[in-house]
This record gives structure tokens, sequence and C-alpha cells, in this order.
């Protein structure tokens, strides 16, 4: 009551130091209003925030609460807008003065990103670097990756038992890169398939893999000679539907009892449906997936799995070509700056606030 | 076969149905356990415990069919809550979807609520406690809009009646009559909702979500942005405690009645570990 | 031609794919959105009906060759006709000219969805549980000490997590939420750095043409 008394005696004091700009690193189309605070802020219901083009006939663009000092709003690029705020409790109302006027523009480049770019920049150089290097024909060692060594005992294996090979690229897009690099075992596989005259499934859960796929395959067979040997109905698409398609592999591996499974890519919640009924076959399994949350599964019920970036070094593994070969001594430089780094910075941090940790944020 | 041997090598369809009998048993006869309530689960239930008489409370309903079984328990734990306390309650959601199960938890709640109450003043009236404002188009329109006008956002309600005409909605206009908004979800929209009901307006937002997705949430829980978190079963488990030893309310607790079937899997499971890594040793040891 | 052209193609589009993360002047976000939003839709529009097409081409194979199981085969083609009939004349709830409904039974397409590939996906979800079990019992063996001090945390987590956990010691769901927060959390990091770069360099070595094998192998 005395509260009531009080205000509408006194009055509410306005929001002061307003400000208008144009949002930094943006695609245009958006003007950044700021002010103080109002002295009386505690009891105010809001703000009230208007715009003009002249200084002179206001409307009410924007409200927000108590406690807030800024808005973006949705503008016209090259045209001039001016703002003032209310502070509002009620039906009392303080306006603050006029903002400078402010224009929205688009800008080129988003310097908030600078730091990713530069990364990039030096990561991607590294690489690059022994990318070409290699081609001096310099012998790069690769460490044994018991996954893809197992790939030519498990097609022949499947060979001997008369039995066929099961290839699974896993539940994402070809955007992925674990698709795309389940995409190059695949290539790997079916040569070894048509040269073995062996009997491949390949199930898809996205249409558009299922038709990248289908071209991969069949060039592995011309390119061993066995154009003739391609069966159009060894690859096919199935179904979008997450547990469909798990519904789906499993029927295929119950029925065709399959001698190997393949289970490349990634992968959600029915990894381990799919693992464990392979298992349950008797097939050799061999996994590979960058999904996390999956290896877990994938570890317990395959007997080799392909971790994270073992799975995007396959290419490189099996055809031991040198370009590929020096990509992956440029990502363990990059590891290992990555990792120097980490420490650095753990110790930077412990010790002090160093200014220059912010550039990482 | 020896011993040994079978100890290594038993059949998986024994493993099912003994798996299923340890599930099944104590579904069918529930016993609920007594459960430590941790911090998390405390702090939302204490959250919603002081939302003070002129303020209301927002339930965000965001699960789907599949993942019902373990978010809706902790929907009507929060429901019970706030309907006991007397507690303005508005239910949304962002997706047409999960309105289904809203209005089914809704039902429920009311109804149990409506059974037991004597006169009107006990009950729980359309309108004048709660109001089901139902799901508008555009995502982050409703979670911004309802800053400023939650009436000018849903200007019908779920059942078609005009928003403005009900008591409950005279006195809650956005989110300044709003102390604190629960958000039931299965994906990141709780997140949504600090990004911009809380930074624009001030909004406490407190969560609810699947066991699975936890380790997405656990961050703005520790940095104080969701003012407590109900994770899983366990979670949904941990409220309805709290609801009995603090509220006297002794409804069916659905989440607590799964934790006996969790614990004996959980101990199914670790015992099968060891009988395999019995026999394991054994059978290395022979050799 | 036929191996350049696609190269030339990707270096194109692989680019353009790179930019908008750094440009946000609406010129190259509508570009991109385009490439995202509209073309990249009618690419999959055309590949689903690549995909359906094939789908159906290997199971009337299988039918006309009488393989096994081909009685399925019809089953999956009466379905898939009945149900692309329903979705598309009879509505999402049943709004479209062909009736959906016989009394009180609906058979809208929202109504399959709901009444019969939900329950379907969360029955196949629900396996999860048996199959952890028997995968558990299988696999997880002391081979060595690593696998050891694995099983020995995943013992402390799964009591730790339980009311009786906090039965048997009030400090086990604490030590458990531990392993869970730092060990865990670490481990997933150093996967994740070790993902991050091998994304970079596949995503390099496909754009500039190095990486081929998705074309067939190199010339």
């Amino acid at each position: 009551m005395l509260l009531n008394f009080l205000l509408l005696t006194v009055g509410i004091a306005p929001p002061t130091g307003v400000r208008a700009y144009d949002a930094p690193d943006d695609g245009g189309g958006v003007i950044i209003m700021e002010w103080q605070l109002s002295s009386d802020d505690a009891i105010l219901d809001g703000y009230e925030i208007y715009r003009s083009g002249n200084a002179q006939d206001f409307e009410k663009v924007g409200y927000v609460g108590k406690g807030t000092n800024s808005i973006e709003d949705e503008t016209e690029d090259g045209k001039k807008y001016y703002y003032k705020v209310t502070a509002l409790k009620d039906t009392l109302r303080a306006y603050s003065e006029i903002s400078l006027p402010a224009m929205s523009s688009a800008q080129w480049i988003n310097r908030t990103k600078l730091n990713v770019l530069l990364a990039m920049l030096i990561l991607g150089s590294i690489i690059l670097y022994f990318v070409f290097g290699a081609r001096k024909g310099k012998q790069l060692f690769i460490r044994k990756i018991a996954g893809l060594q197992a790939i030519d005992d498990a097609v022949g294996r499947a060979t001997e038992m008369g039995k066929p090979i099961l290839y699974t690229t896993g539940l994402e897009s070809i955007s992925v890169i674990s698709t795309i690099a389940s995409l190059n075992i695949l290539g790997e596989v079916a040569k070894k398939v048509a040269s073995y005259n062996a009997k491949l499934i390949n199930p898809h859960f996205d249409p558009i893999v299922y038709t990248v796929a289908r071209e991969i395959v069949k060039e592995a067979y011309n390119t061993v000679g066995r154009p003739d040997a391609f069966d159009e109905g060894s690859v096919y698409f199935i179904t979008d539907t997450q547990f469909a398609y798990a519904a789906a592999v499993d029927g295929i591996m119950v029925r065709e009892k399959p001698a190997t499974n393949f289970l490349i890519g990634y992968f959600y919640a029915e990894s381990l449906i799919i693992a464990e009924t392979g298992a349950s076959t008797g097939a050799i399994q061999i996994s590979g997936t960058d999904a996390i949350p999956q290896l877990p599964f994938l570890v317990t019920a395959c007997d080799y799995t392909l971790i994270g970036e073992e799975l995007y070094a396959a290419s490189a593994y099996i055809s031991r070509e040198p370009l590929l070969l020096g990509a992956i001594k440029g990502e363990d430089i990059g590891k290992l700056i990555i990792g120097s780094l980490l420490i650095i910075g753990s110790i930077l941090g412990l010790i002090t606030k160093f200014p220059v940790l912010n550039f990482f944020k | 076969m020896n011993f040994i041997d079978r100890l290594t090598t038993i059949n998986r369809k024994i493993i099912y149905l003994v798996l299923a009998i340890v599930i099944v048993i104590p579904l069918i006869f529930p016993s609920p356990q007594k459960v430590r309530v941790m911090a998390p689960v405390e702090k939302l239930f204490n959250a919603v415990d002081t939302i003070h008489e002129d303020k209301a409370l927002i339930i965000n309903f965001e699960y789907d069919p599949q993942s019902q079984p373990e978010v809706e328990p902790m929907g009507l734990a929060v429901l019970r809550h706030a309907f006991k306390r007397r507690i303005k309650v508005l239910v949304m959601s962002l997706y047409v979807q999960p309105l289904g199960l809203a209005k089914s938890a809704l039902d429920q709640v009311v109804g149990e609520i409506n059974a037991e109450s004597k006169s009107n003043p006990d009950s729980i009236i359309y309108g004048r406690d709660f109001v089901f404002l139902g799901w508008q188009p555009g995502f982050y329109i409703p979670i911004l809009g309802m800053g400023e006008s939650i009436t000018n956002v849903y200007k019908t309600d779920y059942y078609g009646n005009k928003t403005d005409t009900l008591t409950l909605m005279k006195q809650t206009k956005n989110y300044n009559n709003v102390e604190l908004l629960v958000s039931l979800a299965v994906s990141d929209i709780p997140i949504y909702w600090v990004a911009y009901a809380q930074n624009r307006f001030g909004l406490q937002v407190g969560a609810g979500v699947t066991a699975v997705s936890a380790g997405d949430f656990y961050p703005y829980y520790q940095s104080g942005q969701f003012t407590g978190l109900m994770v899983g079963m366990k979670g949904g488990a941990e409220y309805e405690e709290l609801l009995a030893t603090r509220l006297n309310i002794h409804k069916r607790r659905k989440a607590g009645e799964t934790l006996s079937s969790i614990t004996f899997a959980h101990l199914t499971i670790i015992l099968l570990i060891v009988i395999g890594n019995v026999g394991f040793f054994i059978k290395r040891r022979k050799r | 031609m036929k191996r350049t052209l696609p190269l030339i193609l990707l270096m194109i589009f692989g680019g353009f794919g790179i930019l908008p993360f750094f440009i946000p002047h609406p010129k190259i976000q509508n570009i991109d959105s385009f490439l995202r939003n509209d073309l990249l839709l009618i690419l999959y529009a055309f590949a689903l009906v690549l995909g359906l097409g094939s789908l159906l081409h290997v199971h009337v194979n299988k039918i006309k060759h009488r393989g096994q199981n081909w009685q399925y085969s019809w089953i999956l083609i009466v379905t898939f006709i009945v149900c692309s009939i329903i979705g598309l004349f009879g509505g999402v709830s049943g709004t479209g000219p062909l009736p959906t409904r016989i009394g009180n039974f609906p058979f809208d397409i929202q109504t399959i969805y709901l009444r019969v590939e939900v329950p379907l996906g969360s029955t196949m979800f629900a396996l999860l549980a048996f199959f952890m079990a028997s995968a558990a019992y299988r696999a997880f063996r002391a081979r060595s000490t690593e696998a050891t001090l694995l099983l020995t945390a995943a013992f402390f987590v799964m009591i730790g997590i339980l009311p009786l956990g906090d039965k048997i010691s009030h400090h086990l769901p604490s030590f458990a939420q531990w392993i869970m927060d730092l060990p865990l959390v670490a481990g997933q990091r150093g996967i994740i750095f070790g993902i991050a770069l091998g994304a970079l360099a596949t995503e390099l070595k496909i754009i500039l043409g190095i990486e081929r094998s998705w074309l067939g192998g190199v010339e």
C-alpha cells in the first residue's frame, strides 16, 4: 500500500545509458540494444523496447523481464533505427533517452570463429605436409590394427564354409564420416568377396548410402574382372526406421546364418541387438564405429572392434597407399600438439589466470 | 559335460528366462524400496515446494510413447506435488506428439484428487487451479512469446476455451507470474528453455530426463542453470520418496516399483558375470 | 571424365560445406540453406524411390524363384502397398479423401504408426536388457589387469546407483558418481579428440581427391 502510494507520488526511475549497435559477426538483420537497469529494477514488471525510423513515431518491438538489460531486435539492413526503453510497473512508465541511430548489416567474416579457422589451417597443413611428403617414397610405419588384419581371414572363412558375408554400414547418412569410412572398407571387402566368389549381403538404412554402396560393390566386381558375378539383389535398402532396421538385420542373421558380419558405421541403441544376435549365430564379427556410447557394446559382442579413428585409417591400412598413410602420420602429430597444449594449458590454468586462454573459448 | 564347463556355457535362453523372471515378478508384486534422495532431485523438490501462492508452475511435457515408462512417473509426481500444495499449474508442449501423454497424466492425477475431495475448494478445478495450454507451432515462438504474454501465444487452450476468460490466466500474464518451469524431455529441449526463457526472462528451469541422456544435462545442473534434475527411473523414484516422506502422498510409486526390478536385474547380471569368471579361472588353472 | 567430374563436384560442394561456418553473410548462408534443405531433400526423395524399388525387386525375385521363406515376401509387398495407399490418400489422421475408419475402428496412418510401429519399436528396444545380460555373461572375463579394473569399476557403478548400494555403504553412491563424472568422461574426451582429428583428415583427403576408394579405387 505504502509502496504503491510512494510509486504514484514519486514514480519509477527510467533506464539509462541506452545504446544500440549492429550485432557483430552475423548475417545482418539484427541490432543489439543495451541499457543500464533502472535503479528501481527490483520492483519493476519489466522493460518495453520501442523503435522508430525517424526518432519520432515509436512502435513497441519487444519486452523483457526485470534484471535483463539487453535485447536483440530483428531489423532491415541498411535502415537507420532509433530506440528507447521503458521501465514499467503496473500502469506506470518511465522512458529512457532516445539512442543514437543504428543500422544493421551483414558481415563476411565471423570473427568469433577465427580460432577454429586457425586451428583447422594449422592441423590441415600438418596433415597435408605429411600426405605430400609421403610421395617422396618415404616408408611410413602404421601399427597393427587387429580388426583390419582379420578382414582377409574373415572373408576366407566365409568362403570355405559356403556361407554369406553380411555387411552393414550403420544408421547414418552419407554426410557422416563413419559412413564414408565404412563405404571405403565395403569396397575392399567387396573386392575380396568377388575374388573368392563368396556371397555378400548388404542391407541399408539410408537410401542415398544404398545407391552409393551399390555402385561401389558393382565397381569392385568390375575391378577384379568379375562383372557377371555381381548380384543386384545383394545390395538393397530396407527401411529408415531404427528398430525396424535392427529387426530386419537380425532376421537376416538368423535365417541366412552368415559366417562373417561386418558392423561398420554409426550406430545407436540397436547396436547391441544386432551384434549379440550375430554372436548367437556363431559368426565372426568385425565392428567399427565412432559412436562413443555404443563402443562398449560392440567391444563386448564382437571379435574385433575398430575404435574411432582406427575406422578412418582403414582405407590407408588396407591399401597401404603412401598418400593415405601420410595423412595418418599427420593426425598423430596433430594429436601430439593437442595433448601438449592440454598439459600446458592445465598447468597455466592451475598456476594463474592467463588471459590468452580466452582465445580458446 | 562337467560342472565347470556348464558354468561357462549356460544356454542364453536360460539367461533370458531368469532375467525375465527377476524383472517381471517385482512388477507383478511391487514393493517400493526406500531410496536415498540425492541433491539434484531434492533441489528440484524444494524449488517446487517453495513456489509462492501468487505464482504458477509450468510443466512442459516432451516425451514420446517409447520413453513414457521412464519419464511419466516424474510428471505424475510433480503434478501430485503441485496440486497438494495448491500451486497453480500450466501444462504445455512444444510438439504435438506429447499432448496425448500430457492429457493422460493430468487426467490421472486430477481424477485421483477429485475422487478423494469432499468439497469444491478441495477439488482441482480446470481453469481455476490448472490450465492445459496445449501446443503452438514455431518451437521458439512459445518459449519467447510467453515471456511477454502467455494468452497472446495460446489464445485458446487444448480444449478450445479462450484462455483470457480463464481465472488462472487472468492472474498469470507471463513469466513474471511463473516461478518455475519443469521440462520433462527425452531430447535437449530443457537446454532451450535455459537458453531462451532463463537467459532472457530469468525464469527458473528444472528438468526430468532419461538416464541415457543425463550426461548432456549434468553440466547445466552443476553450473546452477537447472534448479534441480531428475534422471531416469531412479530420479522419479527419489521424487516419489520425497512426496511420501514430506507430504504424506502415498499414491502408487510407478518409478519406485521398478527399482526392485532394476536391482534384481543388476544383481542377476553381476551373478552371471561372477559365475562366468569363476568357471573361466578354474578352467585356466586346470590348464 | 567418369572419375574427374565427381571429383570436381566434390571439391566444389565440399568447399561450400565449410564456408558457411565462417562466413555469416546471407549470400553464402542462402546457398548453404538451398544445398542442405532443398537439394539434399530432392536427392533423398529420388534415392528413396530407388531404395524402395530395390526392396521390392529383391522380394519379387524371391517370390518368382520361390526362395527361402518366400511367403513372407508377400506379406511385405502387400503391407507396403496397403500402407502406401492409406498414407497417400487417407490423410495423416484420417482427413484425406479415402475413408480410414470402420465404425469405431480407425486405420489411418497415424493410428497404424501409434498402434503398430511404436509398440514394435518399443519391444525391440526392450530386448536390449536381455542382450546386455547374455553379452555380459559371455564376454566379461577378467583376462588381464585392465579387464579386471574394468569389471571392478562396473560392479561399483552397477551397485552404487541402486538403493541397495546405499544400504551396503553410504559412500558407494558417491563413489559410483565419481567414476561416471571423472574417469569415464576423461576416457571419452580422449576418444573424441582422436575422432575429431581423424574426421578432419578424412574430410581433407576426400575433398582434395586423395581418398578415392568411394569412386571404386584409384585409376
